[in-house]
């Protein structure tokens, strides 16, 4: 019987770690067996190792999206976000639904356009803001953010360390592309609305 | 390394409030962690029931409600000067909610509704349930702009708002009161009630500051009705403007009254158990000004000359005024300053300066007026064109008598003194309350007056006159020629009440003279008849001189004279 936990509990512990590892393969942004993607790669949709489009890192390898954004305005808000820069243009690059999912590797003209919720379109005034300045003067200022200088994120060090780009707000301080273990590929679970309550302080 | 259990102590130690500066310690934590009773089954985000951080609602910041529909009665008043309509803005948000038509769960980024314990849906029913209509809570969704805290005179220009009150897009809403995230004060508030710190955010009310409803810190002795029923507070002070007002769910919606009949709203308090005195039981006397007579006749809004006959605590009290501050005649006492009037020449003055201004309210130019109780050779029931200073003889109340020689006024009265109308009308008995709320004596005299013919003279049937005319002058057998042939006469040995020949208001310029109409003489011609056809007057010959023609039990003078 003892041995039996003992058993047990090292499966479980295997397990564990390799789901808090989390990784791309399985989830919805692994499009290795999409019809559409013929090379069976996981990674190309995004990513190349050579002759990725400058001035989208890392390794970028997507058509980039053109369009210009109605953005979040709120008379409540004291940041002031601006068009979707840094690594929130690459995916919008999927996710404002102007760019088909299948135009990567220099291919133009595909036919593959998401839909549904995840369709944020142009007008991204109904979404969570975005490429803005997160920093110690803003939380003073709103009076209902923490400083993310000094703040724990959960994830091992302060909120500007671990989910600011530049000091700057971005759909990847919420959101992990590449690991869906709390599913939405949310870098947290938000159950008890952690995520949220990271950075706000109501 | 400190002990766990010492940790847990300490932790203990440290006051709930500050806790309670998160929305996860408040009722507004409808997930499974909430500490109300009100809360989801299974779902554990907490911002989620108004939150979602993509495909919102542009109804609110990443709103995840649906917007309640726009069918709402909302507040009216004959006395805001604010332009109010349908809910929009924040307070759109709260209702829906709180007018308790859409489930709680119901939100946006959820496919189904999220599940409440106990099979609630909607808002239950209750306080906190405002319904769809909210014309009995604090109107919102209004332009609060500098022009309307011109227009109204006792509201801070919004420009001088203080954080955290605060407009939105200028407009008062829901927010401006509460913060749906924060709950350091109770309900949410942004700031505290106690002694309304919050109302005197926006609402400056004159005469407030030295009002007794602001001051005093008289508490409830725990008889009768609570008079604070929807507050935490213990003292008027405290309490302040919600001693009478209730921003939500009020009894009666215009001014937000906690109860529905005006006089309501006073007698929890003035009725022995706050206040010291009891005018609940002044107002239960036989003769009164009848308060519970009227229902919703009166208007804050209405005219200082009073058109439709009422009586209600406020046509002579301004509860935002009143204060326990004496005064002489005629000036008006601190219980009635800052009330509405009508002076001697018939005008609206506000605030009255002299108490007889708020009597004339009523007992002046009205229609409808009370009539004299008694049938008297010149009718008379304007009591303005009685007191009038031109009247050839009146009591003293608008300005000095005529009459120089009054050798029974009982000091320190003299000649030029003057008295109150609420002198001889008000309150009967030892240590009542000023003012003519209520008597056991008809006319709400303060004491007895008997005008029956063939009363017996005794101090206490004339005790009214006997306040100031001293009994022992008037009535001396003893006495010259005055005081013996006419008051001795009539009074001890006739039985005449003082009633019989004086009119105690006066007689109006308009129809007397200062031939006939000296000192208050006005027959009642139901105990004194004319001698012959029209021949019923008194002559004044000068001082302590005059003669009478009439005809009074069964004895005619034709003429009587006396010097």
């Amino acid at each position: 019987m003892k041995t039996l936990i003992k058993l047990f509990a090292v499966v479980t512990l295997a397990f564990t770690v390799q789901l808090s590892m989390g990784q791309i393969s399985g989830t919805k942004h692994d499009f290795s067996t999409k019809g559409w993607n013929p090379s069976g790669e996981i990674c190309i949709v995004c990513h190349t190792p050579h002759n990725a489009i400058t001035g989208a890192e890392p390794l970028w390898n997507h058509e980039l999206s053109t369009a210009t954004y109605t953005v979040y305005s709120s008379s409540t808000m004291d940041a002031t976000p601006g068009q979707p820069n840094g690594n929130s243009k690459l995916c919008l690059s999927c996710h404002d639904g102007t760019v088909a999912i299948d135009n990567f590797g220099g291919a133009t003209g595909g036919s593959q356009f998401i839909g549904g919720n995840k369709n944020l379109g142009t007008d991204l005034s109904n979404d969570h803001p975005i490429s803005f300045t997160y920093d110690a003067a803003l939380a003073g200022t709103d009076g209902g953010l923490f400083d993310p200088t000094t703040t724990n994120s959960g994830l091992g060090g302060t909120i500007t360390a671990d989910m600011l780009f530049a000091n700057e707000m971005q759909c990847a301080s919420c959101h992990d592309v590449h690991d869906d273990t709390n599913g939405d590929f949310l870098v947290m679970s938000n159950a008890a609305s952690a995520l949220c309550l990271t950075c706000h302080n109501k | 390394m400190i002990p766990l259990k010492i940790k847990l102590t300490l932790l203990l130690l440290v006051p709930a409030w500050l806790f309670s500066q998160s929305i996860v310690t408040t009722v507004h934590n409808l997930s499974v962690s909430g500490p109300g009773t009100i809360k989801a089954v299974s779902e554990s985000e907490i911002c989620i029931f108004c939150h979602t951080p993509h495909n919102s609602s542009p109804s609110g910041p990443l709103w995840n409600r649906s917007d309640p529909g726009l069918n709402f009665t909302f507040y009216n008043s004959t006395t805001t000067e604010a332009t109010i309509g349908q809910p929009d803005g924040a307070s759109l948000l709260c209702l829906s909610c709180h007018d308790g038509t859409i489930a709680l769960g119901s939100v946006l980024s959820r496919p189904a509704i999220i599940d409440f314990t106990a099979g609630i849906t909607m808002m239950p029913v209750g306080n906190t349930n405002l319904t769809t209509d909210i014309s009995d809570d604090h109107p919102v969704s209004f332009i609060y702009n500098s022009a309307l805290a011109a227009a109204d005179g006792e509201l801070v220009d919004p420009v001088n708002l203080q954080w955290p009150v605060v407009l939105q897009n200028g407009k008062m809403q829901c927010t401006a009161c509460h913060d749906p995230h924060t709950n350091i004060y109770t309900d949410f508030l942004v700031v505290t009630t106690q002694y309304s710190n919050l109302c005197n955010e926006c609402h400056v009310k004159d005469y407030w500051l030295s009002s007794s409803h602001r001051n005093s810190n008289a508490g409830w002795n725990g008889s009768g009705n609570d008079p604070w029923f929807h507050t935490p507070f213990s003292t008027v002070s405290e309490n302040a403007c919600e001693n009478c007002h209730n921003p939500h769910n009020a009894g009666r919606n215009q001014r937000l009254l906690n109860y529905l009949a005006e006089e309501n709203n006073c007698l929890d308090c003035h009725n022995g158990n706050v206040a010291s005195e009891d005018i609940k039981v002044q107002l239960n006397k036989p003769y009164n000004h009848n308060v519970y007579n009227y229902n919703l006749t009166h208007d804050a809004s209405e005219s200082a000359l009073v058109l439709t006959k009422h009586v209600e605590c406020e046509d002579c009290h301004n509860p935002h005024a009143a204060r326990n501050l004496s005064a002489s005649a005629p000036d008006v006492q601190g219980f009635n300053v800052g009330t509405i009037g009508i002076n001697l020449s018939g005008g609206a003055v506000d605030p009255v300066q002299y108490e007889y201004e708020i009597c004339f309210r009523c007992h002046a130019d009205s229609p409808d007026k009370p009539a004299s109780p008694t049938t008297r050779q010149i009718e008379q029931n304007n009591v303005r064109f009685e007191f009038d200073l031109s009247s050839p003889s009146f009591h003293p109340v608008a300005g000095p008598g005529t009459n120089p020689d009054v050798p029974s006024l009982i000091a320190p009265l003299t000649e030029s003194s003057m008295i109150y109308c609420t002198d001889c009308h008000a309150s009967d008995g030892t240590g009542s309350p000023a003012g003519p709320h209520g008597s056991v004596y008809p006319q709400i005299l303060k004491f007895n007056y008997s005008t029956a013919d063939y009363t017996v003279e005794s101090y206490q049937a004339y005790e009214l006159c006997y306040q100031c005319h001293d009994r022992s002058v008037i009535i001396n057998p003893n006495g010259n020629e005055f005081q013996q042939d006419v008051h001795y006469t009539h009074i001890v040995e006739e039985d005449a009440p003082c009633n019989a020949c004086h009119d105690p208001h006066g007689i109006s310029s308009s129809q007397g003279n200062s031939t006939n109409n000296t000192h208050l003489i006005n027959f009642d011609i139901s105990i004194v008849r004319p001698i012959q056809q029209n021949k019923l007057r008194f002559e004044d010959q000068g001082s302590f001189a005059g003669r009478c023609y009439l005809r009074c039990h069964g004895k005619g003078h034709n003429p009587k004279s006396y010097n």
